[in-house]
């Protein structure tokens, strides 16, 4: 079989294969170019001077360099404000979400007891009811509970994830048992196994959720609109979607607060690629 | 190790955990021991509970909320199925029913073709094929509101790149937001760059599960590289392809953030969506009552959908 494939691949490297291959290139290239134009513009449109966003035939460079707009988006906004509270909810989320899920997954994958299944299931159930269902309620219960406008308000809420549960249950399940029972035969009871074995073990597949938490809680916006209205609690896609009114009619302001939204995520990302891509393929297809 | 085992103070029940003949029999047959089941619950206790108040209770809530008329700040009154039936003559509401579907359904086509044209070219063994995965991926990661401000400017109709391109090419330059035929182009366009990388990656993960051996099997028989594609690629992906559409569906019948910075103008928006309009009547007018209804029975449509889906992919999705 190997052969078969060698010798056909040795054939197609013609002229036509070497002219298919550029195409193909030419064809991605170009895609690419354009997926990543609004970006490449977003960027360079922030660093225009003001007289510059009204050119009836804009040039994609600036016609000199400012960095004011940046500067203005820290002083005409609370922005430094909105990114301390993004960091706090975002990193509250994160570590909620991951410890009780994890905690929860070894259970879940791992111990037997009695409605175990059911109880799963119906946890996963409830992945189906989109929030917009819940949001009435749990903004009713956050006034009840005085969180309403709080860093509480704004986390507690989210922290449980069964999605989460589910997606570490996989790669539990996916671990030797032979582990587990060497340890329980030196007598360490289900949490230390937990906390010993196979957290230590499944840290490939918490560092990918734990990026997808991140992700998703940097990035949320519904809830963070519903339960907080003053300036000092709002989170970023928040604030940037009301950053409007006297001081930001001008675009390259509101450009440069949406790269400064946008940009540290997208650089993480880079370096943690292969994880986070292993943990959507594990999340969307098991 | 005793030590431990003392401070939880569970020596008798953990030598029936250490030695697995000892377990004790259930009347149904399975082993359980009494501690690993309570380590069990409490190690689910947290995720339990909370999802006991924030997701059943407030399920139930938002039920019988939907029920009542209730305006804030005053008390909840129970109305019965007034809030469904005015849910039927709401013609605002089947506005913004209308614009999601109009979103929806072009989006998830477009979605669907597109990405997989992408991932068979990025599914061969072609160089730089990582770089171009990022380059696709990038957007899924960008912060909806971000990317609608980012849009928004390029769609902007006197100063926006866009329409300095059409206008160069002789096109008409539309007011893109503010109608909404052209609006929903124009959202289609920023949900389809924003989206369409994450199918590209299930789709990828997909098609490196379809054994290497089909394809020689078939370039034996003489297939030609269309011909594979149509015989061996396409229905081994079917599972793949299905999978994207029910949550691509799910999840376009719920765009709220893109919307919420793109086409609101001042304060209305130019194309409310389902969500949009939900989240307008509770919490800008308050109706609390009136707004869980509406997200009930955006529920149900979500549901149906997803029904009929699971009922067609008899005829078309081929499980191995």
């Amino acid at each position: 079989m190997m052969n078969t494939s060698y010798g056909r691949g040795q054939n197609r490297k013609t002229l036509g294969w070497y002219a298919g291959r550029i195409a193909l290139h030419g064809a991605l290239i170009s895609l690419g170019i354009i997926f990543m134009l609004p970006f490449a513009w977003s960027i360079s449109t922030s660093l225009k001077p003001f007289g510059d966003l009204f050119s009836p035939n804009p040039k994609f460079l600036p016609s000199h360099i400012v960095w004011d707009n940046y500067r203005t988006v820290f002083e005409k906004s609370n922005f430094e404000r909105f990114y301390l509270n993004s960091i706090i909810v975002s990193v509250g989320r994160t570590v909620g979400q991951v410890a009780i899920a994890s905690v929860a997954a070894f259970a879940f994958s791992n111990l037997r007891f009695r409605g175990r299944d059911v109880i799963f299931f119906i946890l996963l159930a409830g992945l189906m009811v989109p929030d917009q269902v819940l949001i009435v309620p749990r903004f009713i219960i956050m006034r009840e509970f005085g969180w309403f406008d709080t860093y509480q308000g704004l986390i507690v809420p989210l922290i449980f994830s069964s999605f989460g549960a589910f997606m570490l249950r996989q790669y539990f399940l996916g671990i030797p048992k032979d582990f587990q029972e060497a340890a329980t035969i030196e007598g360490a009871n289900p949490f230390q196994v937990f906390w010993q074995i196979y957290l230590p073990l499944a840290r490939p597949a918490l560092a990918a959720f734990g990026f997808l938490a991140f992700l998703s809680s940097w990035n949320e916006f519904l809830w963070g609109l519903t339960v907080t209205n003053s300036s000092d609690m709002r989170v970023i896609p928040v604030g940037l979607a009301l950053l409007q009114g006297q001081y930001f009619t001008n675009n390259a302001v509101l450009l440069a607060a949406a790269n400064l939204a946008t940009i540290p995520l997208l650089i993480a990302f880079v370096f943690f690629q292969k994880h986070l891509v292993e943990g959507i393929t594990l999340g969307g297809l098991k | 190790m005793p030590a431990a085992l003392s401070i939880h103070g569970l020596e008798a029940e953990m030598t029936t955990v250490t030695i697995p003949t000892d377990r004790t029999r259930s009347r149904r047959g399975r082993s359980y021991t009494a501690t690993t089941a309570r380590w069990g619950y409490l190690m689910i206790a947290p995720l339990v509970i909370g999802f006991a108040i924030f997701f059943l209770i407030a399920l139930g809530w938002s039920f019988v909320l939907s029920f009542t008329e209730w305006t804030l700040p005053k008390s909840p009154e129970w109305i019965g199925i007034q809030n469904y039936r005015d849910i039927l003559h709401d013609g605002a509401f089947r506005t913004a029913l209308r614009n999601t579907f109009a979103i929806a359904v072009p989006l998830i086509i477009l979605r669907l073709v597109l990405a997989l044209l992408l991932a068979v070219a990025l599914n061969s063994k072609i160089r730089f094929r990582n770089f171009y995965r990022l380059v696709f991926f990038l957007p899924v990661l960008t912060m909806p509101v971000a990317t609608g401000r980012i849009w928004k400017w390029l769609f902007d109709p006197g100063f926006g790149p866009i329409n300095a391109f059409l206008r160069q090419l002789g096109l008409p330059q539309p007011d893109w937001l503010l109608y909404p035929g052209t609006a929903t182009i124009a959202v289609i366009i920023v949900l389809l760059w924003s989206s369409v990388g994450y199918d590209l990656i299930i789709y990828l993960s997909g098609l490196q599960a379809i054994p290497r051996d089909y394809y020689d099997a078939a370039a034996v028989d003489g297939a030609s590289g269309w011909q594979s594609f149509r015989d061996v690629t396409i229905p081994l992906l079917t599972p793949t392809i299905f999978f994207l559409s029910v949550i691509g569906i799910i999840g376009s019948l719920q765009v709220f953030d893109l919307v919420y910075v793109m086409t609101r103008v001042d304060t209305t928006n130019r194309l409310p969506t389902a969500v949009y309009y939900i989240y307008d009547k509770g919490f800008a007018d308050r109706q609390m009552g009136y707004a869980t209804a509406l997200a009930w029975v955006l529920l149900v449509i979500i549901l149906i959908f997803t029904l009929i889906q699971f009922i067609l992919q008899r005829r078309w999705v081929h499980y191995a």
